[in-house]
């Protein structure tokens, strides 16, 4: 188990150099080991919010504590030994010659043993299924599986909070399956996971907390089973419910499936009744 | 809206009731008299009797003002002094101790701060007032071929690119524990890792552009339209033949004046 | 409107064939979905329709292509512009920079195309409008979220209305509402009968909802090529990678646990899915 670290936003704003006022007032916590979801609209401030959190950005005004830490007084470097962050555009975070120096990029930083380096470079392309690509040049990937190996060279930081922005985007099925296996396992280990995305069956399914920004704001912010019922508010964010919860919408039934055992489970209740 | 590498003020409302080929043209003019006109007090007359002028009216003058202080006035005031105080021979005009300021050195470093002035600010009136691809949509309208029209404008817009890729860059890596804050040193040794992935980036980067500019028909032949007017008026083409023939009569003046 | 005879296709200096012998007719007005995993050579079949192979993208490749009455091999893409229109996979590197704001980048296709003045701003505003990008007309195109730039890259294809729209994964970034409108626009752009569009998504239920057929494509070869709701639920094409919906998945599950009979067809979207279970089983 990683020692645990919460993350405290204290009120936060952020204007981008243009006057673009991309965060407008943001107070939330995440406890040690919690998995979140962020969702939202187009341009809600996710990927704002998120940069704050690894210091790439520092609020306009308010604070954000990383354990005891403000970002504002410690470099991205220095906070990157706490959180891992995977870019929404994995080309901006790609810039090794090969597959593995691009994983061990982190590590090395980070003053990992050479053991341990060689160790959690094999551990994170393992994870991602990137294991025989390992001397390709990280361009000659197609993009699904630069966006993989963004998450390895993430991954392989170890950190105990890691954020990922949009991971899903442009997956097949099964590499969707194994994003969500990743998030599991992270969890099951200690570590906080903090996930952007647009995929609410992917949520649904492996984030117990759900916050919904839109314009700026978190909406709405609590367990996934409440905040993915709240359709008006998922509406005002652009977003709709997962499948599963529109479907026992549509039977009218009252409980609030979340995977498709849970909603077999709930309709079999329903009509037993 | 903000144009990268350009000085555009962006203060027009509305149509700019000046052609742009007509603006080019005044700058040119005013290059050309810079060289050519031998009277020191000429070239400050043409600053404060035309830019500035045209600048109220464009109304960047206090932009011009501040730029001209900027970047005209601390190299005018080096040259006053070490022509001033170095012209060997001439007429010392104060004294200073063993330093004496001559009259013939504060002469020549005041023809040549007057020109500098006007080659300086005519561009800035320019450049602070043309949006760059209205002067290249002018140009193509006169026959320029698009092709260049398009390199100068992106390569106008290649330095902030990659400047904002070396940014992500260096993000990717400081977000992966490198550290580029602080020492010098320390900002280096992280802008060399940075100029393999900037290049090969911006490869890839550049083939992927090319495909969007062919999916947006940029080959395509035939007649093209633009999105922006350039109002033109037969007194304003009147104008530029009258301002080209002024700069062909002046140059031919000073040629003769020099070869007899 | 498209028309492919045996296409093969190599990228130049790898061996490995990325589109194997490919047929395909698609008449004026279908809603084409390709749907596959990741490398099953659905992009490169994109860059075929749209002429980036070859004119781009060299390789060898074998077959004919003929788009909107255009054999690709022999036309230049300059001449293609008009009647073929690609929204490229990555959205990230679809702004040109040939222009400073947002409403000029849509405008600089139209503006290639010879369009009348007149004319450019209302469409682009059109445009921007069904791609919800309205008031960003004045925004310099780079300081846009992931998923505007993604809207810019569909709103300046699509305004300059080619006869055939190819797409590849543009919802990818899109927010899940912003998709819809997405899959809702491009229909309604396939109803007036003059548009064609051939679409790549994983997002099947979108799919399934607005795509008049779907071909799903594995290891560079057609594997199926028919009826969304028929397709979608074939249980060999979700397991090599194209996967399920979540409706199809609980549906199947309900079958498995003999709660629904084995012979009730399996359904993709919410409506049938719906139907499903709502209809009484008389067991
Ligand atoms: N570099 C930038 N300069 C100026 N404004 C920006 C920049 N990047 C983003 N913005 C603006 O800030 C707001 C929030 O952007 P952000 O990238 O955080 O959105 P997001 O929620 O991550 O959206 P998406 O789901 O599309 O990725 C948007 O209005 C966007 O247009
Ligand atoms: N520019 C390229 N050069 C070489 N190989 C490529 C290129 N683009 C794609 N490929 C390869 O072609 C195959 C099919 O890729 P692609 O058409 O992108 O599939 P999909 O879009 O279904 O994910 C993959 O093996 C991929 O690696
Ligand atoms: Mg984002
Ligand atoms: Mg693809």
């Amino acid at each position: 188990m990683i020692d645990g670290l919460s993350i405290a936003v204290e009120d936060i704003r952020f204007t981008y150099p243009g006057g673009v006022e991309a965060i407008q007032g943001v107070t939330l916590s995440v406890s040690p080991g919690e998995a979140v979801a962020i969702v939202g609209e187009n341009g809600a401030g996710k990927t704002t919010l998120v940069r704050q959190f690894n210091g790439l950005l520092k609020p306009t005004s308010g604070r954000v504590l990383v354990g005891e830490w403000d970002t504002r007084e410690h470099s991205v470097a220095t906070l990157a030994r706490r959180v891992g962050y995977a870019f929404q555009n994995p080309d901006e975070q790609l810039f090794e010659r090969t597959v593995r120096a691009e994983v061990a990029f982190g590590p090395k930083n980070l003053g990992f043993s050479s053991e341990d380096i060689l160790a959690s470079v094999h551990e994170a392309l393992e994870r991602v299924g990137l294991a025989d690509a390992a001397d390709q040049h990280p361009y000659d990937l197609p993009l699904s599986q630069r966006r993989l190996l963004a998450l390895a060279a993430t991954l392989a930081m170890q950190t105990p909070i890691v954020i990922l922005d949009e991971p899903t985007t442009g997956q097949d099925a099964p590499s969707v399956a194994r994003i969500g296996g990743i998030v599991d396992s992270l969890r099951q280990e200690g570590r906080t996971v903090i996930t952007i995305t647009h995929d609410l069956d992917f949520c649904a399914e492996h984030f117990p907390r759900v916050m919904v920004m839109a314009s700026g704001r978190v909406l709405v912010d609590g367990p996934a089973r409440e905040v993915l019922a709240q359709s008006d508010t998922l509406a005002e964010a652009e977003v709709d419910p997962p499948q599963l919860v529109r479907l026992a919408r549509s039977l009218k039934l009252t409980n609030m499936p979340l995977t498709p055992e849970e909603f077999v489970t709930a309709w079999q209740r329903s009509r037993g009744e | 809206m903000t144009i990268p590498f350009s000085l555009y003020a962006g203060r027009e409302s509305g149509l700019h009731p000046v052609h742009p080929l007509t603006r080019l043209t005044i700058a040119g003019f005013v290059l050309i008299a810079a060289l050519l006109i031998p009277w020191t007090l000429g070239t400050y007359a043409l600053f404060a009797g035309l830019l500035l002028p045209l600048a109220a009216w464009r109304r960047v003058a206090g932009l011009l003002l501040r730029a001209v202080f900027r970047f005209v006035f601390p190299f005018a005031l080096s040259l006053f002094l070490i022509q001033g105080l170095f012209w060997t021979g001439g007429t010392p005009v104060v004294s200073l101790g063993p330093l004496s300021l001559k009259a013939e050195g504060l002469a020549f470093a005041a023809a040549m701060s007057g020109r500098i002035l006007l080659i300086v600010s005519s561009f800035l009136l320019l450049a602070m007032t043309t949006r760059p691809d209205a002067l290249m949509l002018a140009l193509v309208q006169k026959g320029l071929p698009d092709q260049i029209a398009y390199i100068v404008l992106t390569t106008m817009q290649i330095v902030p690119r990659f400047q904002a890729k070396a940014n992500t860059i260096l993000d990717a890596q400081r977000s992966r524990g490198l550290e580029t804050e602080g020492s010098l040193l320390r900002r280096i040794r992280g802008l060399l890792p940075l100029a393999i992935p900037l290049v090969l980036g911006s490869i890839v980067d550049i083939e992927e552009r090319a495909i969007a500019l062919e999916a947006r028909a940029f080959s395509r032949q035939g007649e093209k339209t633009s999105l922006v007017d350039l109002p033109d008026s037969t007194f304003q083409r009147a104008f530029r033949w009258m301002l080209l023939g002024l700069t062909v009569a002046l140059t031919v003046a000073r040629l003769v004046s020099v070869l007899r | 409107m498209i028309s492919v005879h045996n296409l093969s296709y190599k990228y130049p200096g790898y061996s490995r064939l990325v589109l194997n012998d490919i047929s395909l007719e698609v008449q004026r007005g279908e809603f084409v979905g390709i749907v596959g995993p990741n490398g099953a050579g659905k992009s490169s079949l994109c860059y075929a329709l749209a002429g980036f192979i070859p004119h781009f993208y060299c390789g060898s490749l074998k077959g004919t292509v003929e788009v909107a009455g255009k054999i690709i091999a022999d036309t230049t893409l300059g001449e293609l512009a008009g009647s073929v229109g690609m929204v490229v996979q990555n959205p990230f590197n679809q702004i040109t920079g040939a222009r400073f704001t947002v409403l000029e980048e849509v405008a600089f296709g139209l503006e290639n195309l010879g369009i009348p003045r007149d004319q450019i701003v209302p469409r682009v505003e059109e445009t921007l409008a069904l791609v919800g990008l309205q008031g960003f007309e004045e925004r310099s195109p780079f300081a846009l979220s992931g998923g505007q730039q993604q809207r810019l890259a569909i709103a300046s294809v699509i305004a300059m209305r080619p006869d055939v729209l190819i797409l590849d994964e543009p919802t990818s970034q899109l927010d899940p509402v912003g998709t819809r409108d997405v899959f809702a626009a491009l229909h309604s752009l396939t109803q007036t009968g003059m548009t064609t569009v051939v679409l790549v998504e994983h997002k099947l239920e979108w799919i399934a909802s607005f795509a008049t057929r779907v071909i799903a494509m594995v290891d560079a070869k057609i594997l199926a090529d028919g009826n969304p709701l028929e397709v979608l639920v074939d249980p060999h094409i979700q397991e090599v990678g194209v996967g399920a919906t979540r409706y199809t998945q609980a549906a199947r599950l309900a079958q498995r646990r003999g709660l629904i009979p084995q012979d009730r067809a399996l359904p993709v979207t919410l409506k049938d899915t719906q139907r499903f279970f709502e209809e009484p089983s008389h067991d």
